[in-house]
């Protein structure tokens, strides 16, 4: 069970022109710059293309590549090295940017190709749920975020009203 | 043993700063390891749910 294969097997895959591009996200993503949260499965983010003549997206490249590989499905996860993985094409124009603008990260000389932490903040922030909440707490007072391109992207991509309301719930402003 | 809860709260943002400064490598490393307890921690819980959920003994019918 290693991430690290996670990892270079999604590099193959670039490598391979599977996918376009991709970035670490969740909470493998946010071990990147905070202490590392026990979670149980490892989101990638992928730029993938519509099949020729259709505006449809499909993964079944991804999923047969890795099948041919010897891995399995399991649900919405395909379980590479022990680790289910799930693959996430962009559901937005904040993720979007997020994965145009990840940063690459090495990791014992694999490249790993990571959101911003400003990016992992505003999705947790869009997200809402408790546990990207408490994500958000954590970035924060870790001091993992540049304050002013943070709340650059969250006046850019209309979540003011809900930074507000988290610093009103959680930071006493 | 110190109950100076100050002082937990000091130590304890010292050990997740120290957390969060190691080597990615090794971080990526606690996260396996991490995973690897909770796979077995869910795998126990779900053989004593299937426990709990036996088919209830046949004590017979009313007469």
């Amino acid at each position: 069970m290693k991430i690290e294969e996670v990892i270079r097997t999604v590099n193959q895959m670039k490598a391979h022109g599977v996918i376009a591009n991709y970035a670490i996200g969740g909470a493998v993503g946010a071990t990147f710059y905070l202490e590392p949260v026990s979670t149980l499965d490892v989101d990638i983010f992928i730029d993938v293309h519509a099949m020729a003549g259709s505006s449809i997206i499909s993964l079944d490249p991804i999923f047969s590549y890795l099948r041919e590989r010897g891995c399995k499905m399991e649900g919405e996860h395909v379980v590479v090295s022990g680790w289910p993985v799930q693959f996430l094409p962009p559901t937005g124009p904040l993720i979007e940017e997020a994965l145009a603008r990840a940063v690459e990260v090495d990791v014992q000389g694999i490249p790993a190709r990571v959101f911003t932490a400003e990016h992992l903040g505003a999705i947790a922030l869009q997200t809402g749920r408790a546990k990207d909440k408490a994500r958000l707490l954590q970035f924060i007072e870790a001091r993992a975020l540049d304050r002013s391109r943070f709340e650059e992207i969250i006046s850019r991509y209309g979540l003011a009203d809900q930074w507000q309301k988290f610093q009103q719930q959680f930071l006493g402003s | 043993m110190n109950f100076d809860i100050e002082q937990m709260v000091t130590s304890k943002q010292a050990f997740r700063r120290r957390l969060a400064n190691l080597p990615i490598a090794e971080k990526l490393h606690l996260l396996d390891a991490m995973r690897e307890r909770a796979v077995a921690i869910r795998s126990a819980n779900q053989r004593q749910r299937i426990q709990a959920h036996e088919q209830p003994p046949d004590y017979g019918k009313k007469s």
